[in-house]
C-alpha cells in the first residue's frame, strides 16, 4: 500500500481507538441519540395527529417533510456543540500530553496527521448520522418516504459534519488547550451560521455576506435542493480548514 | 534503504546541527558519528541541549541548519527514514492514557509500518523481553513512572530499529529496573543497534556506554571513548565542563 495511505490509516486508527475508549464520545452519543429519539416520537405524534387534516389537502407535506427532515435539522443543531467537543483534543490534547512528537518521530508528515485525525472524527460523526437516520428509515415500509429529499438532506448533514469536523481539527491545531479549541470552534461555527443575520434583518437577501453563511448552503439541501454552489462552499471550507491545520502543524515541527 | 544497508557508513552522522529555541541557540554546530553497536552517552547539565539534540535525531524536531545522516542518507531530505531506522524513548515517556499497554504497541507498530503477523510477532517478543505480560491489558494512564518507562522502551524497540535514542531512560526506575535497562541496552548494542542515551547519571554512562559526549550551553565540549573503570576521570571532565565550560580549565587555573 502507498506509504501516505499507510501513515494516514495508522493515525486514523489510533485516533479512532482513542475516541471509542474515551467516555466523552459515548456520553455524547447516548445523550444526543436519546434526545433525538424523544423528539422523533414527538414528531411522529404530531404527524399522526395531523393525518386527517392533511388527507383533505392536495400536495400536503408527508412523513419526510414532517418527521425525517425536521429530525435531521435537530441533529444539525446538536452538531454545533458535539463536533467542537469531539475535535477539541485531537491535536491540542496530543500537544498537552506530549505525544505529538511521537507522531512526528514516526516520520508521519503533518498533512497525514491532520487527515488521519480528521477521518477518525468524521467516521464517528457519520456513524452518528447513520444512527439518527435509522429512526425514520425503520418506518419506511409503513409510510411513504421521499427518498430524494431524504438523500439530499442526508448529503447536507454529511457535508456540514465534514466542514465542522475540519474546522474543529483546525481549531485544535491552533489552540494550546482543548477547552480553548472547543470554544473557538463553537464561536466560529456560530459566526459562520449567522454571519448574514444582520443583512437579512436589513432586508438584504443576496450578496457576498449571504454566500458566506453556512445556513444559506445547508437549508436548500434540507429542502431537497442539491446545487453545485452549496457543495463547493462546504468543500472550500473543508479544504481551507485542513490546509491551515497542516500549515500550523508543519510549522510546529519547525519551531518546536 | 534498509537498516542493514550501507553498513560501512556510520548509522548516525551529525554535521554542524544547530537549533534555536525562544531566540537563543539551544544547540550549536554539533557534529558526531555513531556506528553499529556503539553506545554513546550524552551528558550535560539541565538546559545543555541534550533533549533538543535527541529530538532532532529522532525526527521530532527539525534542525535549523546542518545535516543528519542515517545510514548514509540525509534524514532531513527523507524524514520517513525515522520510521524504519529509529526507536525513540522521549523524556518522561509520553503515552496515550486511554490506551492499554498492548494497544500502545499496536499503535506504534502501525505507525512504524508493521501489521498482521509481523506486528503480532514483534509485540509478543517485546512484551516477553521487557516482562510486560502482567500489564498488557492495563491502561497506560494508571501505570507507575517505572512501568511507563518500560512501555516507552518497548514501543521504541518494537520495530527493531538500527538506532535507539533514549532520553533519560533511567529516570524514576528502581535499582532492579535500572539493571534490567542496562541489560537491554547491552543486548541491543551486541545485536548491532547503535544506541545514544542522555542521562544525568555518570554511573549510567560508565556502566553501559563505550563513548561519551558532553554538551554545555548547546555546544559539544567533549567526545571520547570511556572505560568502565574511568569513573573518576569522567567525573572530572564533566564538572570541568559544567562549571568552567572546558575540560581541564579548572586544573590549568
Amino acid at each position: 500500500m502507498n506509504q501516505a495511505l499507510v501513515n494516514t490509516f495508522a493515525v486514523a486508527r489510533l485516533e479512532w481507538r482513542r475516541l471509542i475508549v474515551r467516555p466523552l464520545a459515548w456520553v455524547l452519543a447516548a445523550i444526543t441519540l436519546a434526545w433525538l429519539a424523544w423528539n422523533f416520537t414527538l414528531l411522529m405524534g404530531a404527524f399522526l395527529a395531523s393525518q386527517i387534516q392533511r388527507a383533505a389537502l392536495p400536495d400536503s407535506p408527508g412523513f419526510t417533510d414532517l418527521v425525517g427532515v425536521p429530525l435531521l435539522g435537530q441533529l444539525a443543531q446538536l452538531a454545533f456543540l458535539v463536533v467542537p467537543l469531539l475535535t477539541m483534543s485531537v491535536i491540542a490534547g496530543e500537544r498537552r500530553n506530549g505525544t505529538l512528537p511521537l507522531l512526528f518521530a514516526a516520520g508521519v508528515p503533518a498533512s497525514r496527521i491532520v487527515l488521519g485525525k480528521y477521518l477518525a472524527v468524521l467516521g464517528w460523526l457519520l456513524l452518528w448520522l447513520l444512527l439518527t437516520l435509522m429512526m425514520p428509515l425503520v418506518l419506511c415500509h409503513l409510510t411513504s418516504l421521499d427518498w430524494g429529499k431524504l438523500a439530499a438532506a442526508t448529503l447536507g448533514l454529511a457535508l456540514m459534519f465534514s466542514a465542522l469536523a475540519a474546522l474543529g481539527v483546525a481549531c485544535s491545531t491552533f489552540a494550546s488547550h482543548p477547552a480553548i479549541a472547543a470554544a473557538a470552534a463553537l464561536i466560529i461555527t456560530l459566526a459562520l451560521w449567522s454571519v448574514n443575520l444582520g443583512a437579512q434583518m436589513a432586508g438584504i437577501n443576496g450578496g457576498a455576506i449571504n454566500w458566506l453563511a453556512m445556513s444559506t448552503h445547508l437549508q436548500p439541501l434540507l429542502r431537497g435542493l442539491v446545487s453545485t454552489t452549496d457543495v463547493v462552499w462546504f468543500a472550500l471550507l473543508i479544504a481551507v480548514s485542513l490546509s491551515l491545520a497542516t500549515r500550523r502543524l508543519s510549522s510546529e515541527k519547525e519551531r518546536g | 534503504m534498509t537498516a542493514n544497508a550501507a553498513s560501512s557508513a556510520p548509522v548516525l552522522k551529525l554535521q554542524n546541527i544547530t537549533r534555536r529555541r525562544a531566540g537563543r541557540r539551544a544547540v550549536e554546530r554539533i557534529s558526531l558519528e555513531l556506528r553499529q553497536g556503539q553506545v554513546l552517552g550524552l551528558l550535560g547539565v539541565n538546559g545543555a541541549g541534550k533533549s533538543t539534540t535527541l529530538s532532532m535525531i529522532a525526527g521530532a524536531l527539525r534542525a535549523d541548519s546542518g545535516s543528519i545522516e542515517l545510514n548514509g542518507q540525509d534524514f532531513q531530505e527523507y524524514p520517513e527514514l525515522a520510521r524504519q531506522l529509529i526507536g525513540w524513548l522521549p523524556e518522561r515517556a509520553p503515552l496515550w492514557a486511554e490506551l492499554s499497554v498492548s494497544e500502545h504497541l499496536d499503535a506504534h507498530g502501525h505507525l512504524r509500518g508493521l501489521s498482521g503477523a509481523k506486528l503480532r510477532e514483534a509485540r509478543t517478543a517485546i512484551i516477553e523481553r521487557l516482562e510486560l505480560q502482567p500489564l498488557a491489558r492495563r491502561l497506560a494512564g494508571v501505570l507507575s513512572q517505572g512501568q511507563r518507562q518500560r512501555l516507552g522502551l518497548a514501543c521504541a524497540l518494537l520495530h527493531r530499529p538500527a538506532l535507539l535514542v533514549l532520553d533519560e531512560p533511567a529516570n524514576a526506575l528502581d535499582p532492579l529496573q535500572v539493571a534490567a535497562l542496562r541489560s537491554v541496552i547491552r543486548e541491543q548494542a551486541a545485536s548491532g543497534t547503535a544506541v545514544i542515551l542522555s542521562t544525568h547519571l555518570l554511573t549510567e554512562v560508565t556502566a553501559v556506554c563505550d563513548r561519551v559526549a558532553i554538551l554545555h550551553e548547546g555546544a559539544l565540549r567533549h567526545d571520547g571513548q570511556i572505560h568502565s573503570d574511568d569513573h573518576a576521570a569522567l567525573e572530572r571532565s564533566f564538572f570541568d565542563i559544567a562549571m568552567h565550560g572546558n575540560v581541564g580549565t579548572a586544573r590549568a587555573a
